[in-house]
């Protein structure tokens, strides 16, 4: 659709921001209308990136459990369930966020595991963990600040 | 709502007729519906009035808190230093008003935003306010609450344990809430688990949410109205002081604590005031677990929202803004991000 949804969010929240919040008179409601302007340019973020972001986490994560796996030492049931599911059937939000979801629940149980192996590769392994949580916040950020 | 809340004060004044005017929801507060309104009344003393807030419960809270203990806890330091508004009434019937809710006096003529503070012409009263915001804190972590009404309410951890209970209470939210697994969060639990606080130096009152933007202040930065009790319990006081470092209250994103003091600053007047010790292991841990609390909070705001017992903006703008930047606020303090 055009213009596409990241520039039509824009501009309800552009309006909500310049033309009606003016015309609001209650404490109350004024901040409804400047949450929803919020609310509006962030949703015009995501729509554009979500899909890519999930995709993009969810192929590293899955990467990591692949080779996590062979270091947690034990079985590891969400690990491998995450592995075992096929990739999600098409590409609307949901099914993508069903992955994602698979899979950091996964490395939620691989990084408990690997913390309780002391050994130098598990530890290095562990960093590389770290290294992928840090940036799966810097790609869940939006541009636009509260 | 002006009639309903006309013919509750009617019942408890008692007046033969009540005025509800200027009825005005107040902004900010996910977790309670914060209501303004002016009551008029004649007795036999004449014409009286008085201006009153009420604090009701949403159809859905971030908080599952109990609003009696959060009177309790007003009720506690009621014409103390601890400046809080007196409370009024407090009814737990639901079909009154479609929740629960009491009613306490308003206090008039202050402040309550964070923007105000950061302003350039508020910066030379800045350390007034965190002076006065921290005397604040040492009182209520050295108030004598055993015999007073929250004594009756609750069961106090003992030092050892109050750390657990918290960290145990805010994981089970966390456990029951989260839409999507919470890998920093998970992390930081364990963490948390591994490393324990030293035992708390006392059992103090614990406001839970002590911080600027929860507080009423004249323009010469003085405090009138400590308020948002609803997380109150008995723990270690240490927790309030690391709560208020949280980066979620960074108004003037430049690391200082609610943008009007630095940390060190802070530490020295708390510590000044309650003649407690910021042992800064202690203040450490209780400030990554404050980011897992701060966590079970927004989670539970996306869950609301998402399950559609909420359409509250606030808890969608928690749920979308919030839970990622505490997690870079957990990466940070586990110093895992710059």
């Amino acid at each position: 659709m055009r213009p596409n949804l990241s520039r039509a969010l824009q501009g309800v929240g552009m309006t909500l921001v310049s033309k009606l919040l003016a015309e609001i008179r209650t404490p109350f409601g004024q901040q409804e209308a400047g949450l929803a302007a919020q609310l509006s340019f962030w949703a015009a973020e995501e729509s554009e990136r979500a899909a890519d972001r999930l995709v993009i986490e969810t192929r590293a994560t899955r990467e990591l459990l692949r080779e996590g796996l062979l270091l947690s030492g034990r079985a590891r049931p969400a690990v491998e369930a995450a592995l075992a599911a096929p990739p999600a059937p098409n590409l609307r939000i949901s099914s993508l966020q069903a992955e994602n979801d698979a899979v950091r629940k996964g490395l939620v149980e691989l990084q408990a595991g690997i913390e309780d192996n002391p050994s130098p590769a598990a530890r290095a392994f562990n960093e590389r963990i770290w290294a992928e949580l840090v940036e799966s916040t810097k790609r869940r950020a939006f541009a636009a600040r509260l | 709502m002006e009639a309903q809340i006309a013919k509750y004060l009617e019942a408890k004044l008692p007046a033969a007729s009540v005025t509800i005017t200027n009825l005005l929801r107040i902004p900010g507060g996910a977790s309670r519906e914060t209501w303004m309104f002016d009551a008029m009344w004649e007795n036999e003393g004449g014409e009286q009035s008085q201006s009153l807030v009420l604090r009701k419960d949403p159809p859905a809270s971030l908080l599952d808190t109990d609003r009696e203990l959060e009177y309790a806890f007003y009720s506690t330091f009621w014409a103390t230093k601890v400046t809080v508004p007196r409370m009024r009434w407090l009814e737990q019937d639901a079909s009154v008003l479609g929740g629960p809710f009491f009613i306490m006096d308003r206090i008039v003529g202050c402040e309550v935003n964070t923007r105000l503070p950061q302003t350039p012409a508020y910066q030379p009263l800045q350390p007034v306010m965190a002076k006065n915001l921290y005397d604040i804190l040492g009182e209520i972590a050295t108030h004598d609450w055993t015999s007073g009404p929250v004594a009756k309410l609750l069961e106090p951890p003992s030092p050892e344990e109050s750390w657990q209970r918290e960290l145990g209470h805010w994981e089970a939210i966390i456990d029951a809430e989260e839409l999507s697994p919470q890998p920093v969060t998970r992390a930081a639990i364990r963490w948390l688990r591994a490393n324990p606080p030293p035992p708390a130096q006392r059992i103090s009152v614990v406001h839970g949410d002590f911080r600027v933007g929860n507080f009423l202040y004249q323009p010469d930065a003085s405090i009138h109205g400590v308020l948002d009790w609803e997380m109150a319990h008995l723990g270690d006081p240490i927790e309030d002081l690391a709560y208020s470092f949280n980066e979620s209250w960074w108004w003037a994103r430049d690391g200082r604590p609610g943008g009007i003091v630095d940390r060190e600053t802070a530490i020295r007047l708390w510590e000044e005031a309650s003649g407690l010790k910021a042992d800064p292991a202690a203040v450490h841990w209780w400030e990554l677990f404050n980011s897992v609390k701060l966590q079970g909070i927004w989670l539970k705001s996306a869950r609301v929202f998402q399950d559609g017992q909420s359409s509250e903006l606030i808890h969608l703008l928690c749920a979308y803004g919030l839970i990622n930047s505490q997690d870079q606020a957990m990466l940070h303090t586990m110093g895992r991000a710059t």
